[in-house]
């Protein structure tokens, strides 16, 4: 049974810091995740030959987590995350996956064994649960799916993770043509459906087998506005519309936590401070140091309440400091080593302030997501937390005015497009019904319409 | 928390976007834009305002005033059209507009064809896909949607294309070009394959990529390929295809901008 969130975690934003969370975890070797210290989380993708076989697969792994690990205590740093992103072949076969996991953590053992490096293994599973024209949430390849993580917990994975799909059929579409009820309706409700299902499954699994069910993240939809979005320049998408879809998805990736995951949340969900403040789970975040994968208008600013701090993925293969794996865990590390110092000399409230400001009239969505801004969207989410649908529209709205008030301080400057169209869905959203059930049956018969692959069996419907 | 003041934020940041607006509103730009004729008028704004009623209805009216289904799509459909790109390339509106227009463009080119015999003269034929092995098709959506807005007969293979379908319908389709999308440095390699095979049939014709992952290094590394970093370069490629003859060496001084 998922029980939802109706209360916040924190009693004030204030009261939100990164290394530190409500409810540390304990994971892997000797680690405990958000207990007055922040960790590196280092992730990374094998070179594209390795996936050609599970043995390459598995030497590619071994490579990059002994040369993770040598780094990590070459500089004397005292905890680590290694976190393993499926490529689809791990996944779809599960043994595969299994395998790599195994790998891993028999020379995690090692380092742990001899220099007393405190480490976890976080394997994130691929949502593949698809099959060429459409999503197959439900179908056949949902046992393979719960196989992978099945088989990589009995072998070595410490957290259980992964970037869930469901609603993305109806927001690729409706993202595309500024549909705010589609927005809504694909990552709110059908996202949070699907959510409700997997996470109480994948909470079951690690139940089972002694480890943690870590969290999601909405990759599949806020990031695809996020990147739609993209630079101050780019003419794709507003980046209030992105900040919209933003707030809602956190509405969707709480779900996780009420499913019974219990953090660390995934480094890619920028939605994860607005988490944080309901929940008071741990959460990764990627910034700066994620500029090997992408670029956002937020470097500095996510990183103001975060206990695991990421690079999000980094190809494997040579630099002058070494393998990127080496030199991104690096940079990791000394961030780390920065925070955990201003929390050991009590100046950690001013450097997550100075983190937050630096970033937060970059830009909308870095305004929205600073820790007292992000705190609020927390309160619009828990005043309806039983109801998906309007938790989700509270977010939404709660988002808007946010900005609204930016705008009226005179610091959050938008451009006219930007303030367009923040009005627009502003007043979609107002013209929204109340009423779970009749947004529902008319969202269903709208979207089966226009969305050649939206399958309301994928939801149960 | 500690705050900045409000003078203080100019040295820590630019918005550029807010210091560079345009001073003409997309509607105003969009007004000087629109074809004068009483009839073309209306059909053209609604399909700027992406209203496919308001195109339907527009479409009726003139054609119950004597004009010609067919010539519609070109004089009222396209140009509209036109206007909406126009406005895109110069950074005036976004493109959930552009989505729109082409949506309410498409709908009024069918309903068209339902009002006359004669078969409309599409500008070319474009088999799009995105690479095998990956299912990242929002940019190839885009670049789908921008090329027939431009008036281009696009066959979609969709995600996940193995390559042997890419050659099928290249074979079948005769197109004037392919283009291929990619955002995983796994599955781009795909390109070469199909290059390969196409050139070993003897066909030779430019193979647009673009997507994420996708550089310019790499599509150099194979004869056809032709690099376009945006969506609308596809149709930049297109239209230099049709006005200027398909030579990649040719579209490759054109379009390789790095
Ligand atoms: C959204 C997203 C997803 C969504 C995709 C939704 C969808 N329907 O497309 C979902 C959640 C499904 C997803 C899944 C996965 N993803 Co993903 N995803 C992204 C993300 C965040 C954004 C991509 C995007 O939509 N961008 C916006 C679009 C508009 O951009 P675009 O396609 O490049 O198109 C633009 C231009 O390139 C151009 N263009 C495109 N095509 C063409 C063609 C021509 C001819 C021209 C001229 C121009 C052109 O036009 C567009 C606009 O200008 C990227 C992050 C990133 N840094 O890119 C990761 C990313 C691409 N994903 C990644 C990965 C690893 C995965 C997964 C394997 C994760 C997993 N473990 O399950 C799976 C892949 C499954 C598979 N087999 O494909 C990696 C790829 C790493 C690599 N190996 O290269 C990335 C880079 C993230 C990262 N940094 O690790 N993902």
């Amino acid at each position: 049974m998922v029980k939802k969130y109706t209360s916040m975690a924190y009693a004030k934003a204030d009261d939100m810091l990164f290394g530190n969370c409500k409810f540390p975890v304990k994971a892997g070797l000797g680690l405990e995740i958000g207990a007055g210290y922040a960790t590196p989380e280092l992730n990374y993708a094998p070179r594209p030959q390795a996936g050609k076989s599970k043995e390459k697969l598995v030497k590619e792994y071994e490579r990059i987590t002994t040369d993770a690990m040598a780094r990590m205590v070459q500089i004397g740093a005292p905890s680590v995350v290694l976190e393993t992103e499926h490529v689809e072949q791990m996944s779809n076969n599960p043994e595969w996956g299994g395998a790599v996991a195994h790998a891993q953590k028999t020379i995690m053992e090692e380092y742990h064994d001899e220099y007393g490096i405190k480490c976890a293994l976080r394997h994130t599973i691929g949502d593949i649960r698809e099959d060429r024209d459409y999503l197959q949430l439900r179908g056949d390849k949902y046992s393979v799916f719960m196989e992978a993580f099945e088989q990589c917990a009995q072998n070595g994975a410490d957290l259980l993770s992964v970037e869930s799909m469901g609603g993305k059929e109806v927001f690729d579409y409706s993202i595309l043509r500024n549909d705010t009820a589609g927005i809504l309706f694909g990552i709110g409700v059908l996202g949070s459906m699907d959510m409700e299902m997997i996470w109480s499954d994948i909470a079951d699994v690690a139940k089972k087998n002694g480890v943690v069910a870590a969290g999601d993240t909405d990759c599949a939809q806020a990031n695809t506005a996020m990147f739609i979005a993209g630079g101050l320049l780019d003419k794709n998408l507003a980046h209030t519309t992105a900040i919209v879809a933003r707030s809602i998805a956190a509405g969707r990736s709480l779900c996780a936590y009420e499913a019974g995951a219990t953090g660390p949340g995934k480094d890619c969900g920028y939605e994860n401070t607005i988490i944080k403040s309901i929940s008071g789970v741990p959460i990764s975040q990627e910034g700066k140091t994620s500029t090997c994968a992408h670029s956002d208008v937020m470097g500095n600013l996510t990183m103001q309440c975060c206990d695991l701090w990421s690079n999000e993925s980094v190809e494997y293969h040579g630099e002058f400091g070494g393998t990127t794996v080496q030199c991104w865990v690096e940079t990791l590390a000394y961030d780390c080593s920065m925070m955990n110092t201003s929390l050991k000399l009590g100046k950690a409230k001013d450097l997550r302030d100075i983190l937050t400001l630096s970033d937060k009239y970059r830009d909308p969505q870095g305004y929205v997501l600073a820790y007292d801004n992000a705190y609020r969207v927390g309160q619009a989410i828990v005043k309806d937390g039983e109801d998906n649908y309007l938790r989700a529209k509270n977010a939404a709205i709660e988002c808007c005015n946010i900005v609204g008030e930016g705008v009226a301080s005179g610091k959050l400057k938008l451009t006219r497009f930007e303030t367009n169209a923040l009005a627009k869905v502003k007043a979609d959203l107002e013209g929204l019904t109340d009423d779970s059930d009749k947004f529902m049956s008319d969202c269903l018969t709208k979207y089966k319409e226009e969305v050649a692959v939206f399958r309301t069996e994928n939801y149960g419907l | 928390m500690l705050d900045l003041k409000l003078e203080d934020i100019d040295g820590i940041l630019v918005r550029y976007n807010v210091a560079l607006e345009k001073e003409m509103t997309p509607d105003e730009a969009a007004e000087e834009l629109y074809p004068k004729d009483e009839q073309i008028y209306p059909i053209a704004k609604a399909i700027y305002e992406g209203e496919e009623d308001d195109v339907i209805d527009g479409l009726k009216a003139a054609i119950d005033a004597g004009k010609d289904p067919i010539a519609l799509i070109n004089e009222a459909l396209m140009t509209g059209m036109g206007v909406v790109s126009k406005l895109y390339d110069d950074g005036i509106i976004f493109l959930p507009n552009v989505m729109m227009s082409a949506d309410a463009m498409l709908d009024g080119i069918e309903f068209c064809k339902t009002q006359t015999t004669e078969v409309p003269e599409p500008r070319g034929k474009i088999v799009c896909h995105v690479a095998e092995g990956d299912v990242h098709d929002i940019g190839k959506n885009i670049v789908a949607a921008l090329l027939r807005a431009s008036g281009y007969e696009v066959v979609d293979l969709g995600r996940d294309c193995p390559v042997d379908e890419v050659i099928e319908a290249v074979e079948k389709e005769k197109p004037l070009m392919v283009t291929g999308t990619a955002l995983m440095t796994t599955t781009m390699y795909a390109f070469k394959e199909i290059n390969d095979k196409l050139l070993e049939k003897g066909i030779k014709l430019p193979f647009a990529c673009g997507g994420g992952a996708v550089n310019q290094d790499f599509v150099s590394q194979y004869d056809l390929g032709v690099y376009g970093e945006e969506a609308s370069d596809a149709v930049k490629i297109a239209n230099f295809i049709v006005g200027g003859g398909d030579d990649i060496e040719k579209l490759r001084e054109e379009f390789h901008k790095h």
